[in-house]
């Protein structure tokens, strides 16, 4: 095993993850609290929504460590990693599971949450798109999927702590500063500045899709037009 | 004799008919109704405080009907066996409200106070005011629904 130093996770990478769990946590708050809160609940959750359709596409463009191919769990990997053979950087076969499966569950999070309703006075900004029964059901799922979302996270952090007190493999510090000590790979390549400004277009894009502001506004009543009784 | 009978037979009926004031199905629709009036009435609160036109007679009005149905007993729908059964829509009232009667009345008078609150800020015309009262208001519609509304 050579050990050196190597450049593990490049920043947008980086900046994604932490801004993804800060978010993350701030929605499952706010959702929790309601009252006026949910306000920001919808729009955090936007924030989310162009959070996660940049990772996606940096999982294409983005560099080495941060591609899916690179660490798309397949089962001959993940049995190979369980007895012990798996070589290599980034994301372990165990630990890409948990990634794709947390991306999978806050898209479907995000996107229920985009077309429910509070019963209160809030909707979400695209619920017009769907029948009021078919809102109140996405809103069960939402409910629903926020409680195994908490599961998973928990399950993250202490996958990590796991890292750090058994496996003695700090986790932390290089999805911080981006390096990694120790390592027997090379430093990753590759998502380059145009790779950054192609994602971040298409995440803008995401984020205004997700507000809902290209529905056609329904024009408030004329003066007049209500009636006073 | 026979008009005795007769005489009994109403009297009975009419008891029945006191008993039996609201139907199943017409309590489970008022009460959907009660709190789909209450959703319109916060809409337009918050509508006006977003909106940046408050408009004070507005709010007055709908804080007044959320204060009217708030305090109207909607508790007496809340028949015995009516968590199943359909209004509008299936019911989603959980068994629990005729069980934990505690809690229920604990959210319920919250809602209560919070509904008295919102209809005496409006008054004052104070938008800021207003904002921060629809909020601790629909608080207390999320504290009740959280535990005692069904998920679907
Ligand atoms: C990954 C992002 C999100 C997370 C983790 C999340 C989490 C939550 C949680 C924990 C609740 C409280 C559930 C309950 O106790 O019943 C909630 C409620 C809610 N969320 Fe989200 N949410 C997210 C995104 C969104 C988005 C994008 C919207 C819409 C813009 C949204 C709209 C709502 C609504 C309307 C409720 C109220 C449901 C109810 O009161 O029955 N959420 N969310
Ligand atoms: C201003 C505050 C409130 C608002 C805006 C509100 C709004 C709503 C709405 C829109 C519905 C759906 C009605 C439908 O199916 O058409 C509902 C149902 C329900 N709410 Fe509320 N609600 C409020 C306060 C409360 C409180 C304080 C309670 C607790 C007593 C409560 C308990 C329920 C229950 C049990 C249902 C299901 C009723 C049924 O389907 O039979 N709500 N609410």
């Amino acid at each position: 095993m050579n050990s050196k130093r190597i450049f593990l996770w490049d920043l947008p990478t980086r900046l994604f993850h932490w801004l993804l769990g800060a978010s993350v946590v701030a929605a499952v708050v706010t959702g929790q609290i309601g009252g006026n809160l949910i306000e920001w609940h919808g729009k955090i959750g936007i924030l989310i929504a162009g959070l996660l359709v940049f990772r996606l596409v940096w999982g294409v463009l983005g560099s080495t460590y941060a591609r899916f191919a690179h660490f798309f769990p397949t089962p001959a990997k993940i049995k190979a990693y369980l007895s012990g053979q798996w070589r290599g950087e980034g994301h372990n076969p165990l630990g890409a599971l948990s990634v794709f499966g947390l991306i999978a569950l806050l898209l479907v999070q995000v996107g229920s949450g985009l077309l429910a309703n509070d019963d209160i006075a809030f909707t979400g900004p695209l619920a017009d798109l769907v029948s009021r029964e078919v809102s109140n059901r996405l809103t069960g799922v939402h409910h629903l999927l926020s409680n195994v979302l908490i599961g998973l996270v928990v399950l993250h952090v202490a996958a990590i702590a796991f890292y750090a007190h058994v496996k003695k493999q700090n986790l932390v510090k290089p999805m911080v500063t981006g390096w990694k000590d120790d390592a027997d790979g090379e430093s990753a390549r590759g998502g380059g500045f145009l790779a950054l400004l192609v994602a971040l277009a298409i995440a803008l894009a995401a984020i205004y899709g997700a507000s809902g502001a290209w529905l056609p506004e329904v024009p408030p009543p004329a003066v007049g037009e209500v009636p006073t009784w | 004799m026979k008009s005795k009978l007769l005489l009994s037979l109403l009297a009975i009926t009419m008891a029945g008919a006191a008993v039996a004031q609201v139907k199943p199905e017409d309590a489970i629709k008022f009460r959907q109704s009660g709190y789909g009036f209450m959703a319109w009435n916060m809409q337009r609160i918050k509508m006006n405080v977003e909106g940046g036109n408050f408009n004070k007679e507005e709010v007055v009005k709908a804080a007044n009907a959320i204060q009217a149905i708030a305090n109207s007993g909607m508790g007496a729908l809340y028949l015995p066996g009516t968590d199943k059964g359909t209004g509008w829509e299936p019911t989603r009232a959980k068994a629990n409200i005729w069980t934990d009667k505690e809690k229920l009345g604990k959210v319920a008078m919250e809602f209560n106070k919070e509904a008295n609150e919102m209809a005496k800020v409006a008054a004052t015309g104070d938008a800021a005011a207003v904002g921060v009262q629809l909020g601790k208001l629909g608080g207390t519609c999320k504290g009740c629904h959280d535990d005692f509304k069904a998920k679907k």
